[in-house]
């Protein structure tokens, strides 16, 4: 049983920025990934990161933007440590070797960004994400001393101790399926958003929700699971993101029509507004019959000069030719809104820590709450850093003085009993392959917990998703090996993906108003004194979830009108 | 069909059957050869490694030089890396024409008057074969077809990659055309792991072992799918299959005995010359002691 | 909707049976990629058929297949293109042939083992920024087209489709292979990284390094992403040797300095004093460096026979060929002209792009 003060589970930029943190504050540490940490879905976040570190920004502007597009959901504590820690951030990812770009005197240059006062996104041509996500790895195995590094493990199971403290995780070694316990002083999940739960959706395989699944059944509270944010520009067949950078970078909207649409919607920010005022907008153009015939909107990038898009757009070029077979240089790409990014996940504190002891959570598994009811663009890359680093130096430290837990080799025996079980499981007649429970489960959820929705719809996701999780535990399973068997990877994420779905169908049901990307046809209106409150989903030894309620921290900005 | 003709160095030099055998086995194909003997080397992509505008403003010149031929449709070359290394300088010329004013000041500057404008064509024997001539033409051609020869094509690294910058697709599928030939002059074409690797010879004075590893590699893998001779469009893939042939069998450590064609020698018999017209005496691995090019391969000539 | 027969090289490291074919016959359009073709196998078919992915979209770098004997992502493939990729397809049926990549042990059906090969030769180039000193309370001031060029290494996202088919890790399992030495290019590359000269000296001392390319393209057409590692470690060779002087012990340099001075004083190449010059060093007088002496024992055999079957006249042989003086005089001017720069002028068309058509004259 490997032991560490410091357990990380997920090791895309969170996850690697919070063990190099961890590693940095003196604890040793262990970061155990499902995937190769460089195949992390941080990988594809493309467009930027946000930081007010230009002489005219301030931190200031960047937490009101960030506010404003939170639809004041967002807790505005969280809002400013992040904001304020970010130029900082920046300077550190550039003297670790990120290769941001820079303008012509050679200093750091940025691109626009929606919902932003403010040019004030960070990037690296369209591949901002991989290019932190590799130089973060870069400084990995630089000190990999310091960090042991389990790449290929797949975590089924956060442990407690007798006292409800978390001190460690079951974890099998893809490669060899032997599975093992990990003890930890403390345990930060850093695994990744639930886009999976989605079909289509922008978010790759691996997102199956795992730690949000898997802190809950703990007794984690799981916080605004209801914001699920679409993303305007995702390609129409597929659901692969167009970054915003194209919007960005000049790019328009149109519909069939050829009208620019969003004059009527956001007549100041136009493209830029935030992402769930230009989906609605999409979606209603569409809806109501000024969308393409395939349910698309055209986005011309033809606006942006050609040589500029080959140098700062050019996986969006690659994307097109290559998933579209669209020359974005030459011709206008349809797209349509496609889910992309979830708000919501473990309730975590400041420094990532969770109401359950000894457990921390931090980027898209965790809900600090600075992305409320909608995130900007170029924010996300930016929570990861600020918490995952702030989540490994508090961790570090509360490490130091505790004693190294126990997991009684019982817990381990239990655990491979079941694996045993599920790999021996005989297909009962008429039983479904897990590839089809998920099917329907993403496609139900993406009709009805969509841009728009209501009571009716959320009723019928809850129905689905309640037989899937009935039928789940039958599901056919035809590997029997042990090496690489995926079939007992999708088996455990199919459990994770159909928890996750309940917890966003129950609070996006709970919310009977509208803000920010939860948008209810039959509660058009925020309702601020209603609901200006998080809502939390927790299940704590039970199995039917309970929805509750947490107070939206505000500092300085009181709730106004939102516009574009 | 008049061509500028632009042999290379090392087809006069280390490999001389190479240049011989093009100029005996032009007027058969209807080539009329224009040589450009004042033209410098490619480079062979060294000197592109030492300094690209370098590389680029020696291979203008020769592409110049090329547009300067009365009368001839294009550019013609007999070696895979010779197209190779120009196709990449002509890239970078034919790309900006802020580098190709640049690099046409130079050329002005070392000979008033020359210039190289955008968009020569540049060909391989090989390409000019199946695009230019045509395979039903070849075909027409053929005195004695190579009937029971089997024929291992070794493309070179050079004419094969990168596809794009080489202009292969399924319109063109130049790294079939070997395959084609060979077939049109009534061989059979022999599948072996070697076709589209390396010869080695880039590296033999880096990694001797390697080189010659990748060299006797190839060569044993022919011989174990039973070809009488491998065929090259490329002279530098000639010396280390070759001339090197009895090192590169010590280095992989089995008996070597494969016969390596150069393009125009195995044009040249199929099209009625004999072995020895051809240079191919003048192999370390002689072609004439190890196949009876009389009788038992080729047939005898078709009656004209 | 069109048929495809899905052959699928599989290998279960807990049976004895060793690799075999598999086919799977899948129902998909043709625009359809590869990887859709493999996962609806694998959710409709065999669950048990292993292969590494993520993202879909060519940015996780997890599914490094061969597709009809060519490396490449299985989830950037088309089916259309798979049908009539290359050399092994012939062309006519709707077969897709797919092989775990080359040059790496094989894990499991398609899935390969990157550690024990890629990523152990990505540690091999001490791979993470050596900071310039003093490091800048604010950030490094660099120019930015250095930025954008370092971003085209930086753009590899260690799939492994270049080592599958590196033919000089074929034959040396040691060559440093094109994936790390682009990762050293994107330090050396950087004007922020301290040790330049220490990592290409240690790049070019070692003999399996950069001078152990065979400059075979292979990496560039299997890159998925224009990383083209070859060009990269040509720039590699061309900094260590012109900008740093490194002489090299693997004759790198001089065979470098070798043939672009002998095509200076011929215009043409001049092969037999190429071997020696390589060897000894680059001069006339390079053939009787003791190392030159060795290498001509070793290569005498084969001059040998080149000179018996009337390959080579000796006197051709020493004397080379040349090209005439007023032509001789063009490529000195040339050769004066551009090496006298002081900076070595380069388009990288990365940088550049193609243009659409020339500017009106």
């Amino acid at each position: 049983m490997p032991a560490h003060d410091v357990l990380i589970i997920g090791a895309g930029l969170a996850g690697q920025r919070a063990a190099l943190a961890a590693a940095q504050a003196g604890a040793s540490v262990a970061i155990v990934s499902k995937v190769h940490p460089v195949r992390s879905h941080s990988v594809a976040a493309a467009g930027g990161i946000n930081a007010a570190l230009n002489p005219g920004d301030s931190w200031e502007s960047h937490a009101f933007d960030t506010v404003k597009g939170s639809d004041y959901l967002g807790d505005q504590d969280a809002i400013e440590i992040m904001c304020r820690a970010a130029p900082d951030e920046i300077l550190w990812l550039e003297h670790a070797g990120v290769t941001f770009h820079r303008d012509e005197a050679g200093r750091l240059g940025t691109r626009a960004f929606g919902g932003a006062s403010a040019a004030r996104t960070y990037y690296v041509a369209d591949i901002t994400g991989q290019a932190i996500l590799h130089v973060l790895y870069e400084q990995l195995m630089k000190h990999h001393e310091r960090v042991d590094r389990f790449e290929e493990w797949f975590t089924t199971e956060l442990v407690q101790d007798d006292g409800g403290r978390c001190c460690g995780a079951i974890a099998r070694d893809v490669r060899s399926g032997h599975l093992d316990a990990f003890r930890a002083k403390a345990v930060v999940l850093a695994s990744g958003g639930a886009g999976q739960v989605f079909r289509p959706t922008t978010n790759a395989l691996i997102c199956t929700g795992d730690g949000m699944a898997q802190a809950y059944r703990i007794g984690a509270p799981l916080m605004d699971m209801e914001m699920i944010q679409y993303h305007p520009t995702t390609l129409a067949e597929n659901g692969f993101l167009i970054t915003e950078g194209a919007r960005g970078e000049g790019a328009q909207l149109f519909n069939a029509r050829g009208e620019r649409f969003m004059e009527r919607y956001a007549p100041n920010k136009l493209e830029l507004a935030s992402r769930d005022v230009v989906c609605r907008a999409e979606q209603t153009e569409i809806d109501e019959g000024r969308g393409f015939p395939d349910g698309t909107i055209a986005l011309d990038i033809t606006k942006v000069p050609r040589k500029r898009t080959l140098e700062a757009l050019r996986e969006i070029v690659n994307i097109g030719r290559d998933f579209a077979g669209v020359d974005i240089t030459r011709e206008p790409i349809h797209i349509k809104p496609g889910m992309h990014y979830i708000m919501g996940g473990v309730r975590a504190g400041t420094d990532g820590r969770t109401p359950v002891p000894g457990l921390y959570a931090v980027g898209e598994v965790a809900c600090v709450s600075v992305h409320g009811g909608n995130r900007l663009g170029a924010n996300s890359l930016l929570d990861t850093l600020i918490f995952g680093r702030r989540a490994g130096e508090h961790a570090a430290h509360h490490a130091v003085g505790l004693p190294m837990p126990r997991i009684e080799a019982a817990r381990l025996r239990d655990a491979q009993a079941e694996i045993d079980a599920l790999v021996a499981r005989v297909p009962a007649p008429g039983s479904r392959r897990i590839s089809h429970l998920k099917r329907e489960l993403g496609e139900t959820m993406n009709r009805y917990v969509a841009v728009y929705r209501d009571a009716a719809g959320l009723a019928t996701a809850h129905e689905v998703v309640r037989r899937l999780k009935e039928e789940a535990p039958r599901a056919a399973i035809d590997d029997r090996g042990a090496v690489f068997n995926q079939d007992v990877l999708a088996a455990f994420e199919l459990g994770y993906m159909l928890d996750v779905a309940e917890a966003i169908v129950l609070a996006a049901q709970e919310r009977r108003e509208s803000r920010g990307a939860q948008f209810r046809v039959d509660y058009p209106r925020r309702d601020d004194a209603g609901w200006l409150h998080h809502i939390t989903v927790s299940r704590n030894g039970q199995e039917v979830p309970r929805t509750g309620t947490e107070p939206v921290a505000i500092t300085r900005w009181q709730p106004q009108e939102r516009t574009y | 069909m008049r061509v500028a003709y632009w042999p290379g160095c090392v087809s006069r030099g280390f490999t001389p059957e190479l240049h011989g055998s093009m100029e005996a086995v032009a007027p058969l194909l209807g080539l009329e050869l224009v040589p450009l003997d004042r033209a410098a080397c490619c480079g062979a992509g060294v000197i592109a490694e030492h300094n690209q505008e370098l590389a680029d403003t020696l291979n203008a010149r020769t592409f110049a030089l090329a547009q300067q031929v009365d009368g001839a449709e294009l550019m013609m070359n007999i070696c895979s890396t010779c197209q190779g290394a120009q196709s990449e300088c002509q890239e970078r010329l034919d790309a900006n024409s802020a580098y190709r004013a640049r690099v046409n000041a130079t050329l002005d500057d070392a000979e008033p008057g020359l210039r190289y404008e955008k968009g020569l064509t540049n060909k391989n024997l090989l390409w000019l074969l199946v695009e230019e001539l045509g395979l039903d033409a070849l075909r027409a051609k053929v005195r004695r077809p190579l009937t029971n020869l089997r024929v291992g094509p070794f493309y070179g690294c050079y004419i094969v990659r990168p596809r794009a910058r080489l202009g292969i697709d399924a319109e063109h599928p130049r790294d079939r055309y070997l395959h084609q030939v060979i077939e049109t002059l009534g061989g059979t074409v022999i599948d072996y792991a070697g076709t589209y690797k390396c010869c080695g010879f880039p590296i033999v004075t880096m990694n001797k072992t390697a080189s010659l590893r990748q060299a006797g590699t190839h060569l044993g893998d022919a011989t174990d799918a039973e070809a009488d001779c491998l065929v090259v469009p490329c002279p530098l893939c000639h010396l280390n299959l070759d001339l090197q042939q009895p090192q590169a069998a010590k280095v992989v450590g089995r008996p070597l005995a494969m016969p390596v064609l150069h393009l125009p020698q195995l044009l040249g018999l199929a099209l009625g010359l004999e072995p020895k017209q051809l240079g191919m005496s003048k192999h370390v691995v002689k072609p004439t002691a190890v196949i009876d090019w009389s009788a038992a391969v080729v047939a005898a000539p078709a009656p004209a | 909707m069109a048929d495809y027969t899905l052959r699928v090289r599989r290998f279960d490291p807990e049976q004895t049976s060793g690799p075999y074919w598999q086919e799977f016959a899948v129902e998909l359009e043709p625009h359809r990629s590869v990887l859709d073709a493999i996962l609806t196998a694998k959710e409709e078919l065999d669950g048990s058929l292993g292969i590494r992915c993520s993202c879909r979209a060519a940015i996780c770098g997890s599914c490094g297949v061969r597709v009809n004997g060519r490396p490449a992502l299985a989830c950037n493939t088309h089916l259309r293109d798979a049908t009539d990729a290359g050399p092994a397809a012939d062309g006519s049926t709707a077969t897709v042939t797919v092989e775990p990549m080359g040059n790496m042990p094989v894990l499991k059906d398609l899935i390969v083992d990157m550690d024990a090969v890629h990523w152990k030769k990505i540690h091999r180039v001490t791979p993470w920024l050596l900071n310039r000193r003093p490091v800048p309370e604010r950030e490094y001031v660099v120019p930015h087209e250095d930025m954008v060029d370092v971003t085209q290494t930086m753009a590899c996202i260690q799939c492994g489709a270049c080592v599958s088919d590196c033919l000089s890790m074929e034959v040396d399992p040691e060559f440093v292979g094109p994936a790390a030495a682009a990762k050293a290019y994107r330090f050396v590359g950087d004007p922020r990284d301290a040790e330049q000269r220490q990592r290409l000296r240690d790049l070019a001392e070692d003999p399996h390094g950069i001078y152990d390319c065979t400059h075979c393209f292979m990496c560039i057409d299997a890159c998925p992403k224009g990383v083209a590692p070859m060009s990269q470690i040509m720039r590699l060779r061309r900094i260590s040797g012109s900008d740093h002087q490194i002489v090299d012990r693997n004759n790198g340099e001089r065979h470098e300095e070798a043939f672009t001075t002998l095509v200076r004083d011929y215009g043409l190449l001049h092969e037999a004093e190429l071997l020696p010059r390589s060897y000894g060093g680059n001069s006339w007088f390079g053939k009787f460096h003791p190392a030159a002496g060795l290498e001509l024992v070793d290569s005498l055999p084969s001059i040998a026979r080149a000179v018996a079957r009337r390959k080579v006249k000796p006197t051709q042989a020493l004397r080379g060929h040349r090209l005439a003086r007023r032509d001789l005089d063009a490529v000195h001017a040339i050769f004066e002209r551009v090496e006298g720069d002081a900076r070595r002028h380069e388009l990288n068309l990365y940088l550049s792009g193609v243009e659409e058509e020339a500017p009106a004259p």
